[in-house]
């Protein structure tokens, strides 16, 4: 055996533990979304602010984030300030859907609490929720000017949530 | 107060390790008799002082001291005191102590039985296990300590995960340890010839028995793991190609491979470099399980914390260890290769393609293994491969490997001449077809070629391997049956028993994957299932309140030919703490079949999702593991001397 076998197994090592290092710090519980990388599915609805109708194709020529939430949820009052920071400070533009809500807690809620959404899908049936892959609410997606899903985060916002996740990959 | 004795005695034991670690710095100054008498005494302390902290830990669990949050966490009160000893090592804390604590067993060990090799390598190997001491101590005082006082201190603790409270749980983790932990003695031993730069072949001897100890020790704890699942997890199945499965598989692979290449280094002077860099990966397959296990970077049913901190230790730890190793391997190892002839039909050419296979299959099994952790680093999205990927790529890889077994055993060193094979192997390799054509279309009309091709090769090894003892039987010159069979050299026990056993695993895997029935049915009682000539009657289900539990348990009545043979007793278990359910499956075996019931989910008051199987043959899974440790029992235990005498009949 010469020494450029023999550093053979060096290599494959380096190789492996590169892998094992970015293991690390991921969750293996997380499933990706299978939406990601694909257009927002096709639906049409109401706006609940307006009452108008929207379709998917409204959505489209703008970078937005679409928050699913509803009145019933507590983990979406706990992620409420988040949002209305990054409305607040012209961050980027939030979509919401309403799911699986009542119409007008839905609007007391959003009275009481501040309104960060730009626009309101209404999601009674919780039909689109189906459609987006939502497992409950609240979840978050990013969604880019072409209408491709780039992210999905489940359960609430935490704070410098757009400067970690959002604005990363934006920027690429 | 007892608690802080453990961590005071594992300090010291930490202290102790480094200074045997210390030894091998110190060789140009000090006087090799010296250092030898100081390392065997370091490693008596080192094992008194942790087997102490261990006991203490045991003394807390048994006297339900909850002010530990380890105990807390892990016991509680109403617990079975089998059970609350067994918790020791039921989670992470503890059973991080149990590997430190084998380990250092491992370290008294050779430093007790290492007379016939030089003083000056068992000093070495002593000091690497010191700085493998080290840093597992290290591990536990900082990231996982099982003496870490609660407050304020709960009256009752969370109880055993109910998964754990069984016998065959109670053994497996230790034995599994015990040769997992054990890879580390070919490891060290590797790395103090490296660092020597020059090997006698005579010390090879000596190491293959550790090596295969440590095999006995993970094909025991590896089986144990398996029959576990087998009865505990109620679906029938005993393997799963679970992350944490083949965190002990691979080493298990790579250890075999390297008791095959041991043999050719130790008869024959060549393959040293490849032992050692098999002893190598071995070891390092282990530290990269144990990393697998403790940090949570894949699903497993094992999964005890998701924890990047530890997970980060032991990758450090496992990235300068190997990371130096190979280093080293790469310095030394051209001194240490050297070559002989060898004809395409000896057996040096036989255990090379042994060697390959079983390495290729390693591989395989850790590329599927870590599949999910490359394909998201690498954004391809996070796939796993899941069962078909193992069973297609391992049986793919294994059939060569059986099939070379038999002639393997009838070459000899250097050449072998093709009518030697041929008048040896040609009449069995025959009868092997028939037996198995027989079997495989007639008592059993399967579909599939390759149940013919397994069934033919595991009959080829067995037929060859008892071939191979009745041989040596009819060549010796003792008189009575009794003295002939002892006449035999153990290590051709060793080597047929354990070949026998493979082909009965072989058998077992192929008759019941192929073979069984199953039937996953709703049943009301009164019910009754008809298998070949039996019927199952479901009569009803009752309720029992244990200490810790409640099951609830079902009654089947099993008549064969219309006649009442036995009943089976599958239970649900509702733990009452954990608030888990648990299915105990009830079995009732014999050499040709297993039936299998269990009971799934309560549909209504009278009526249950309920699971039978039948299984022909499975048990022969179990016996041809049994074999497989009897193999190595003789060949830890046999006798080496006669080995030269047929060293011409190998």
């Amino acid at each position: 055996m010469n020494y450029k076998i023999s550093a053979l197994p060096i290599f494959i090592f380096l190789g492996i533990l590169y892998f094992l290092y970015n293991g690390l710090y991921e969750d293996p519980t997380v499933i990706p979304s299978p939406l990601i990388g694909k257009t927002l599915p096709v639906f049409e609805s109401t706006s609940l602010i307006s009452n108008k109708a929207l379709t998917n194709k409204d959505f489209l020529g703008k970078s937005y984030l679409l928050n699913i939430w509803a009145s019933w949820c507590y983990g979406c009052s706990l992620e409420h300030d988040n949002l209305l920071d990054i409305y607040n400070n012209d961050k980027i533009l939030i979509y919401g859907l309403n799911y699986k809500d009542d119409k007008k807690s839905a609007l007391d809620w959003l009275k009481s609490k501040g309104n960060p959404y730009s626009d309101i899908i209404v999601d009674t049936s919780g039909d689109i929720g189906i459609n987006l892959g939502v497992y409950g609410a609240p979840e978050t997606f990013l969604i880019n000017s072409d209408g491709l899903i780039l992210f999905k985060h489940v359960g609430p916002i935490s704070t410098g949530f757009y400067e970690k996740e959002i604005l990363p990959l934006l920027l690429k | 107060m007892i608690p802080e004795i453990g961590n005071i005695f594992l300090s010291i034991s930490a202290s102790i390790s480094l200074c045997l670690f210390s030894l091998i710095f110190i060789k140009r100054y000090v006087d090799i008799n010296f250092r030898y008498t100081l390392s065997k005494y370091l490693s008596i302390f080192i094992f008194f002082f942790i087997f102490v902290s261990f006991l203490l830990l045991s003394y807390a669990f048994l006297t339900d001291d909850f002010s530990l949050r380890y105990v807390a966490n892990n016991s509680n009160v109403s617990l079975e005191n089998v059970y609350k000893f067994s918790a020791v090592w039921g989670a992470h804390e503890g059973s991080i102590l149990l590997w430190v604590l084998v380990l250092s067993l491992w370290n008294f060990f050779i430093s007790i039985y290492s007379k016939t090799i030089p003083k000056s390598i068992v000093v070495d190997m002593l000091s690497i296990m010191g700085i493998l001491l080290l840093f597992f101590l290290l591990f536990i005082l900082f990231t996982s300590n099982p003496f870490d006082r609660i407050f304020p201190i709960p009256l009752n603790g969370r109880d055993l995960n109910p998964l754990l409270q069984d016998p065959g749980l109670i053994i497996h983790p230790p034995m599994l340890y015990i040769g997992y932990v054990g890879t580390s003695v070919p490891f060290v031993f590797a790395i103090a010839i490296l660092l020597k730069g020059n090997i006698n072949i005579s010390w090879i001897a000596w190491l293959r028995k550790w090596v295969i100890a440590t095999w006995l020790f993970l094909t025991f704890g590896i089986t144990l793991g398996s029959w576990w699942a087998y009865h505990e997890l109620g679906w029938g199945g005993w393997w799963f190609w679970d992350p944490v499965e083949n965190a002990s598989f691979m080493p298990w692979l790579a250890i075999t491979a390297l008791l095959h290449s041991l043999i050719v280094s130790e008869k024959r002077g060549i393959f040293i470099s490849w032992s050692i860099l098999l002893s190598i990966l071995t070891f390092s397959l282990s530290l990269l399980g144990t990393f697998l296990v403790r940090s949570g970077v894949l699903v497993s049913v094992h999964a005890f914390a998701n924890d990047p901190e530890r997970g980060l230790f032991i990758l450090l730890f496992l990235s300068v260890v190997i990371g130096l190793s190979l280093g080293l391997y790469y310095v030394k190892s051209p001194k240490l290769v050297f070559y002989k002839k060898y004809s395409i039909t000896s057996k040096e050419f036989m255990l090379l393609m042994n060697n390959l296979f079983l390495t290729i299959t390693t591989f395989a099994i850790l590329l599927g293994t870590l599949y999910p952790l490359i394909s998201s680093s690498l954004n391809i999205g996070k796939i796993s491969v899941g069962a078909p990927y193992f069973n297609f790529i391992f049986s793919a890889l294994m059939l060569p490997i059986i099939f070379l077994m038999s002639p393997a055993i009838f070459t000899s060193w250097k050449n072998t001449s093709y009518n030697k094979i041929q008048k040896k192997l040609f009449k069995i390799f025959f009868y092997s077809v028939i037996i198995s054509y027989i079997f495989a279309n007639i008592f059993f009309s399967t579909k599939f070629f390759i149940v013919n091709i397994a069934i033919f090769l595991a009959v080829f090894t067995v037929l060859s391997s008892l071939k191979r003892i009745i041989d040596i039987l009819n060549t010796t010159k003792q008189n009575f049956i009794i003295t002939k069979i002892i006449s035999v050299p153990s290590y051709v026990y060793a080597n047929s028993l354990a070949h026998i056993g493979i082909g009965f695993v072989i058998l077992g895997i192929t008759f019941s994957t192929y073979f069984s029935t199953q039937n996953e049915l709703v049943m009301n009682f009164g019910d009754k299932v008809n298998i070949k000539n039996i019927s199952i009657k479901f009569s009803g289900v009752k309720n029992i309140v244990s200490k810790n539990y409640i099951s609830q348990t079902g009654i089947f009545d099993y008549y064969e030919d219309k006649n009442y043979v036995l009943s089976f007793f599958p239970e649900k278990r509702s733990y009452n703490i954990q608030k888990n359910v648990m299915t105990e499956a009830a079995i009732s075996s014999n050499l040709f079949r297993d039936i299998y019931i269990a009971l799934g989910d309560k549909l209504s008051e009278n009526s249950w999702v309920v699971r039978i199987y039948y299984k022909p043959f499975i048990q022969l899974l179990w016996y041809g593991a049994a074999l497989m440790i009897l193999g190595g029992l003789f060949g830890i235990f046999g006798r080496y001397k006669s080995l030269k005498n047929f060293s011409d009949e190998l």
